[in-house]
């Protein structure tokens, strides 16, 4: 770490954000406001002197040497996390990162990995890993008017209310695997403020040419199901259980095979749609 | 370590009850276990001291309907295997669900006692994670787990 402080660095940031201290420092000027829109949504200006994780941004220098491509390197805190001659691969890392690490040490939020919805003033969460088609499920489901919260993470409190975490939405749109980024106003649907209730957990995975035909869960099965998917498990499984206890209390269940998201997307809107009329009677 | 020959619940492990269910965290092997009803009653009721046909008759009063033997055998067997139970001197008498069916009924009044398992993730697996041919520098970073150390790039 004392290697990495004596380098020069040109700015930096100490941010505040879900109970978690972090900075940024780089080694060029005028990287900061690009840095500002990798943070997590929400966060402030930090003040205090010491804080949690330190990331170190080494910005290549152009090489004069032929054949020598200049390698930009992120570090957070003395271990390096990525090397690459792409500035904006280094950039992902850093998010990646420094979000990953904000949902693992949060005191006062726990984070599942789940894209989220609003809809009929209710939370939907769709548990999942990356590349399991959250993020198509989810902008299909604006497109049929749900808000968005998530693509990443179901942020839940100490009383079990689902808060937004709107980053924009890593779209794929193609075979490759890059992903381009779209706020929920560029797909023409709003983001949520509010604090929601859960309503349903949708599990499911995508299997090409199937029919949605989901099967109820029950309330122990489906909070297994968001234990598995909770980033702080297993550093704090007390405070992970207790708020997935809370937040369980009224949803729905549900978990099957889907096919093309514009299909299953209104039926589980619907779902919830049924849930409320059920509740009403 | 060994204990006596009835069945006794391990009582190290956080507990969460969800209705009649009940969840089970494992912190030494990071592992969920979700009872269902009959699981989570028989669960409960394994003390050390009661044999199984006596749990089977517990069970039978406390959830007034007809519990038997072959049902709490199938539990202690669940319940064994996901490490939810001191091991015993007496290696656990085996039943299959098939058994246990043709012997109460395919229309038992109570559920077959399920043990469902799943690991928890680590941090890094349960947020977002590279896919193949993506640059890496930790196998932590790849979906595959793998990141290659001569291309450094997630692979199979």
């Amino acid at each position: 770490m004392k290697k990495l402080d004596r380098l020069g660095w040109a700015e930096g940031m100490r941010v505040y954000t879900y109970g978690v201290h972090a900075g940024v420092r780089v080694s060029t000027a005028g990287m900061l406001p690009q840095i500002s829109g990798l943070l997590p949504p929400g966060w402030k200006n930090s003040r205090r002197a010491t804080i949690q994780r330190l990331y170190s941004l080494v910005v290549a220098q152009s090489s004069r040497r032929a054949g020598v491509r200049p390698l930009h390197i992120l570090y957070a805190d003395s271990d390096r996390i990525s090397r690459d001659t792409e500035l904006d691969q280094v950039l992902a890392a850093l998010e990646r990162d420094l979000h990953r690490y904000v949902a693992e040490v949060s005191p006062d939020m726990t984070f599942l990995h789940a894209g989220v919805v609003g809809w009929k003033g209710r939370a939907i969460l769709l548990p999942g890993r990356s590349l399991s088609g959250k993020t198509t499920l989810v902008r299909e489901m604006l497109r049929l008017g749900a808000t968005y919260y998530s693509d990443e993470f179901a942020v839940v409190d100490d009383s079990g209310k689902v808060h937004p975490f709107p980053r924009p939405l890593g779209i794929r749109e193609d075979s490759t695997y890059a992903q381009t980024n779209y706020t929920a106003e560029n797909l023409g649907a709003t983001s949520g403020v509010k604090p929601l209730p859960l309503g349903a957990v949708v599990i499911c995975k995508y299997k090409a040419g199937a029919q949605w035909k989901p099967a109820p869960l029950s309330h122990g099965q489906g909070a297994l199901e968001l234990m598995a998917n909770s980033v702080a498990v297993r550093n704090d499984p007390r405070q992970t259980l207790g708020r997935i206890q809370k937040l369980v209390r009224s949803a729905v269940f549900v978990r099957g095979t889907r096919g093309e998201a514009c299909e299953s997307a209104a039926s589980i809107l619907n779902l919830l749609s049924a849930g409320n009329r059920q509740e009403k009677e | 370590m060994k204990e006596g020959k009835y069945p006794r619940a391990r009582l190290d492990y956080l507990t969460r009850e969800f209705g009649d269910e009940v969840l089970v965290y494992d912190r030494e092997r990071n592992v969920g276990h979700c009872l269902n009803a009959t699981a989570a009653a028989a669960w409960k009721l394994c003390d050390g001291k009661k044999s199984t046909s006596e749990l089977a008759n517990i069970l039978t009063q406390r959830l007034a309907t007809p519990v038997d033997e072959s049902v709490v055998l199938l539990a202690v067997e669940q319940l064994s295997k996901a490490r939810l139970l001191v091991e015993s001197e007496k290696p656990v008498r085996r039943t299959s669900r098939r058994e246990a069916i043709r012997t109460i009924g395919i229309a038992g009044a109570i559920a077959l006692p399920l043990v469902t398992s799943l690991v928890a993730p680590t941090p890094a697996r349960a947020a977002s994670c590279l896919a193949n041919g993506r640059p890496c520098v930790s196998n932590a970073q790849c979906c595959s787990g793998h990141c290659g150390v001569s291309s450094g790039h997630c692979g199979a």
